[in-house]
């Protein structure tokens, strides 16, 4: 069989992260639809006369071209995949957190395009006004369940009784959700759990537990790996009014 | 062959410069230990002075010897005006275009949630403390135009708020002398967001 190089054309993706390589090119993080999330290495894109720089901003939606496969496979080549709408600039660290979330819980070369779509839904809803929290905790939710760790927000873990909306619950990681009584601790609403299963998260009250709830199933999927978007968003949030959501 | 370990050194720190690879590193060092060496000479000194010397300057964070850069002790500067830059490069820039008398405040980079790089880093602290002065009146937002370039300037924009200073951001757009057919879609946007009211 032979291995000679093979070349990917205009396949849709995003660049999650990026870093200088040697001294006018970046190594590419990209999150592609069909390929999965791999590393780009692209020459010559940095500097004044790159056509490609302007392109190759995180966030926005590309088609790329590349050569080659294995762990280094080379860009040779980048188109607008969308409109150019810019996000909201209050947005941005959030949305780096989505990236990083991507980055710290998927692998390379492992195609979930479900995924894919669920971030380029959560981009295009802040494109296009929408609020950040119910955005940030829907596309957690779906990320939890493309990388195998889906939330069962309809029964109880144990008895498989199904949640009610008037009782409360808590969130035991690796295990589910346990009836438990209002006054105790981490208790969740049952009507938040029902909210976040249909996606639709509207109350502060909602909000807040569904953060609560994904926020100990995100820590117990990172073993104990730091997110450095979230410390970040935190200092921001110390040092200005920004209500960075997290 | 094998090169003296000290050659095999000087070729490696060499390195250490921008666009430098092995095959360049090694051309500079048998060029300065040859024809070279009373260039070596000096550039040994002044590296070694400037490694010694220079440092931030206490207001801007701007490279300096002094505890002030000559800018920010000059009585010539707009004092009004502060504009943030990420890099020392960049103000080197901005004065070369010759159209601005204000003041500088240097970054040393900009906003990089996913390297852990937040506002400690680029020195928030001594810009709050410069705006609470009372001196300032307007921040100028001179960070480049890349999504991490506009998170650090939302961020600076609302530091300024906080502490009651107007903020303005660089107009992005056509490049001048450029045609409109060969400039990108998202420059573009940008420039027809952008545009002023002529008359």
């Amino acid at each position: 069989m032979s291995h000679g190089p093979q070349r990917t054309q205009l396949a849709p993706g995003y660049i999650l992260h990026h870093m200088p390589y040697q001294d006018s090119g970046r190594i590419l993080e990209v999150l592609t639809r069909e390929h999965g999330r791999l590393s780009l290495f692209a020459r010559g894109v940095r500097g004044p006369k790159s056509k490609m720089a302007p392109l190759l901003q995180p966030f926005r939606l590309l088609l790329l071209s590349w050569s080659g496969r294995g762990e280094a496979p080379m860009l040779v080549g980048a188109e607008p995949g969308g409109s150019a709408g810019a996000l909201p600039p209050a947005h941005l660290v959030a949305c780096f957190y989505l990236n990083e979330l991507v980055l710290k819980l998927t692998s390379r070369h492992d195609p979930h395009p479900a995924l894919f779509d669920a971030y380029h839904a959560a981009l295009e809803d802040l494109r296009g006004g929408g609020s950040l929290e119910p955005a940030l905790r829907v596309f957690e939710k779906r990320l939890l369940e493309e990388v195998g760790y889906g939330l069962d927000l309809e029964a109880e873990s144990r008895t498989g009784r199904r949640v009610a909306a008037e009782a409360y619950y808590q969130f035991r990681p690796a295990q589910g959700l346990v009836a438990s009584s209002r006054d105790a601790a981490g208790a969740l609403a049952g009507r938040s759990l029902m909210s976040l299963a249909r996606e639709r998260l509207s109350s502060r009250s909602e909000l807040d537990d569904a953060r609560r709830l994904l926020r100990s199933a995100l820590e117990h999927c990172l073993e104990g790996r730091e997110l450095l978007t979230r410390s970040v968003a935190r200092s921001i949030a110390r040092r200005s009014r920004a209500e960075i959501g997290k | 062959m094998k090169l003296s370990p000290k050659l095999a050194f000087l070729i490696d720190a060499l390195r250490a410069l921008p666009g430098v690879g092995p095959k360049t590193a090694q051309r500079m060092a048998f060029h300065l230990l040859q024809e070279g060496r009373p260039g070596a000479q000096s550039l040994v000194s002044a590296l070694g002075a400037a490694l010694v010397c220079v440092k931030r300057c206490r207001r801007c964070r701007m490279l300096t010897e002094e505890e002030l850069c000559s800018l920010c002790a000059s009585a010539q500067r707009d004092a009004t005006l502060l504009c943030v830059v990420e890099s020392p490069a960049d103000v080197v820039a901005v004065e070369q275009s010759g159209g601005y008398r204000g003041l500088y405040f240097v970054l040393m980079g900009h906003l990089s949630p996913l390297d852990g790089v937040g506002p400690e880093q680029l020195g928030a602290r001594e810009l709050e403390a410069l705006l609470g002065e009372g001196s300032v009146k307007e921040l100028i937002l001179a960070t480049n135009s890349t999504v991490e370039g506009e998170a650090t300037a939302h961020f600076l924009s609302e530091l300024a708020a906080r502490c009651g200073v107007r903020a303005s951001r660089i107009a992005h757009g056509v490049p001048v002398g450029g045609e409109l057919e060969y400039v990108d879609g998202g420059t573009l946007a940008h420039a027809l967001s952008g545009r002023q009211l002529l008359g």
